[in-house]
């Protein structure tokens, strides 16, 4: 069992050279700037999701995954509860999904936040170019509003998760 | 009829990759390539920089090792500026590359190869995966991840990024060690220490359970090219390169990266866009050598640390001689583990080691320079010609994949001629192909210095090349 070393864990995913890809990066350094006086937020950004993290996962009380989706409505936000799952074969060895990081938390270290959140933009455009599609720049007052809620309210130890959020 | 296997992708490698085996008529394996199908060409690219660029843009060559392609192309860049860098810059760097070494290493043998050799061969692909590790020996996963944060953590606290620091620069580094950071790096010893040891004494005990692997395992005599220092020590930094014959016999010694070019030649061949590397005076393929741990271990005479030293003579007992199996790249890989852990104690313990003084300047005072440094696959060189702007005309870069892909295609060969029988081959026969190129640890995005997704895939093809089979993950 891993101490706890966060309340909350803000992971976020994505690639800024990939245009959209980047709106993870994008939100969690918002994130960053919003919390930096709260000790008990910490944010980490990544390009892609490593086997690594699932010490930091296994550490934190609550956690929010950060990143864009590719199969949904571009601009299309949606925050919802994210269980253990999806083994992947050999070869993930470079990127995990959430679920899968959970997996990993749970079987080397016998530890799972208490809340895990998922919180996705829906991708408008994967091109290599740096910048947000206009759908997705239009969706990040709401994602960055929600994700400040969502993490208020962790910390407030309020959240219930029954109803994901879609938009 | 003939008939092809084609693996694609071959999964677990750093990069993107397929395995064909060609059969003859009567079902027996004639022939066996490993291809890398994929491409970038930084060589071109970079063409028109200013050459104080060049290691920043060559780092991005790679995810895995960009700090050895830093150290090799600011090398380059600091022939051409004709300086030496201070000594603290020079420990510094030692620091960093041998961090990345420790990460890398632990990556592949964790990461890619442990669920083999935990879980075995013909163990259900479904399970033969890191989260089998995790389920069937959490500690070892634990200790995988372990080295991993501490070679990665070390980067991060020495040039602020975890991947792609600019803070190695032509003429040393841009900001010296805090006592601070010193501190941090220190403390996190213990835990890369235990970490290892578990490891090693792990695969001690399980070794011997591939007897039939390590028989099969692109194990044949080559020559092996490595770094050492001028105490014949391992070296991943400075020094200069050795080849050795498989008896152990210097071939060509003190190539310095002036001479590399001398020596050492490149071939082409039309399945693959990796280039094979090999020894000038024997010709291609004949001058075909292995880069890489187990070619450093064979090399060098100390690992010039204590603990090391002692696993480097135990490994020195395995061969009467240089050490022929690929298969024990896996066991050198964690020496040079503890190498790494043992190096970084003793550079941070070094006096000078936070001396402000960590950078030389200089102009283009000539119009070529060459650096080579040990990546954790094996040698890297770079070579640039500028102009009087300093602005590059031409570069060239020999990476470790190219110098032991004659190697892989031998040992994929080796393998399937072994396994498959009357054309007919399993998933496991499959996995042991695959597993062959998984001990050398190519970097397939280094080796074509490439873009493109991770996999690598296995064909059966027919002499008339009819593809009869093929396992695609």
């Amino acid at each position: 069992m891993k101490p706890i070393s966060a309340r909350c864990l803000i992971l976020a995913c994505g690639n800024t050279l990939r245009e959209d890809d980047g709106v993870g990066p994008f939100l969690a350094a918002q994130a960053e700037r919003r919390f930096a006086g709260e000790s008990q937020v910490r944010v980490i950004c990544r390009q892609q999701w490593t086997p690594e993290l699932a010490e930091d996962i296994a550490g934190s009380e609550s956690v929010v995954f950060l990143d864009c989706a590719a199969n949904a409505r571009p601009g299309s936000v949606q925050l919802a509860p994210v269980e253990p799952g999806g083994k992947a074969p050999g070869l993930a060895t470079h990127h995990f999904g959430a679920a899968e990081l959970l997996s990993l938390s749970k079987e080397l270290y016998g530890s799972l936040p208490r809340i895990s959140l998922l919180l996705t933009i829906g991708a408008g455009s994967l091109e290599l170019r740096e910048g947000l599609s206009s759908a997705v720049n239009e969706a990040l007052p709401e994602a960055s509003l929600l994700l400040e809620r969502t993490v208020q309210r962790l910390l407030a130890n309020t959240a219930s998760w029954t109803q994901p959020h879609r938009a | 009829m003939s008939q092809t296997i084609t693996i694609d992708p071959v999964t677990r490698l750093e990069g993107h990759g397929k395995i064909t085996i060609q059969l003859n008529g009567q079902g027996e394996v004639e022939d066996a390539h490993f291809h890398v199908t994929q491409v970038r060409g930084f060589e071109r690219f970079s063409e028109g920089r200013p050459f104080y660029e060049m290691p920043s843009l060559m780092a991005r060559v790679c995810g895995i090792c960009p700090v050895s392609h830093l150290l090799a192309s600011a090398r380059a860049c600091e022939a051409i500026m004709s300086v030496r860098i201070p000594y603290t810059a020079a420990q510094l760097r030692r620091m960093l590359n041998l961090a990345q070494m420790v990460q890398s290493h632990a990556l592949s043998f964790f990461h890619l190869s442990s669920p083999d050799l935990l879980l075995g061969m013909e163990a259900d692909p479904k399970i033969r995966h890191i989260f089998g590790v995790a389920a069937a020996r959490p500690e070892l996963g634990r200790a995988g991840i372990g080295l991993r944060r501490f070679g990665q953590h070390i980067i991060e606290l020495l040039g602020s990024k975890r991947i792609h620091t600019g803070w190695v620069v032509p003429g040393g580094v841009t900001e010296p060690l805090s006592a601070a950071k010193r501190d941090e790096m220190l403390a996190m010893l213990p835990e890369a220490y235990a970490n290892i040891r578990l490891a090693l004494d792990w695969y001690k005990k399980i070794a011997g359970n591939f007897k039939p692997e390590i028989e099969v395992f692109a194990n044949f005599p080559s020559l092996f090219m490595g770094l050492i220092n001028e105490d014949e020590s391992i070296a991943f930094t400075v020094g200069a390169l050795r080849l050795i014959d498989s008896k152990g016999n210097i071939v060509e010694d003190g190539i310095d990266a002036n001479r590399f070019i001398e020596v050492i030649g490149e071939a082409v061949e039309p399945y693959s866009y990796t280039k094979f590397a090999y020894y000038k005076p024997l010709g291609y393929p004949e001058g075909s050598y292995r880069v890489g741990p187990l070619a450093r271990l064979n090399i060098a005479k100390s690992m010039g640390t204590p603990l090391a030293d002692k696993e480097l003579a135990e490994f020195k007992q395995l061969a009467d001689g240089p050490v022929l199996s690929s298969f024990y790249y896996h066991h050198a890989r964690l020496v040079e583990i503890l190498h790494g852990v043992e190096k970084i104690e003793m550079i941070l313990n070094d006096p000078n080691i936070l001396d402000k003084h960590v950078r030389a300047t200089a102009g283009v005072n000539r119009l070529e320079g060459a650096g080579q440094a040990e990546a954790p696959r094996g040698t890297l060189h770079h070579h640039y010609k500028v102009d009087d702007n300093g602005l590059i005309k031409w570069a060239n870069l020999v990476i470790a994949t190219g110098q032991n892909n004659n190697a892989m295609n031998k040992g994929v060969l080796q393998a399937a001629k072994h396994y498959v029988k009357d054309g007919k081959f399993t998933e496991g026969i499959l996995n042991r192909v695959e597993a062959v190129v998984r001990t050398f640890d190519p970097c397939l995005s280094c080796s074509t210095h490439a873009f493109g997704q991770m996999p690598l895939a296995l064909t059966l093809v027919s002499s008339d090349g009819e593809v009869l089979d093929q396992v695609v993950r």
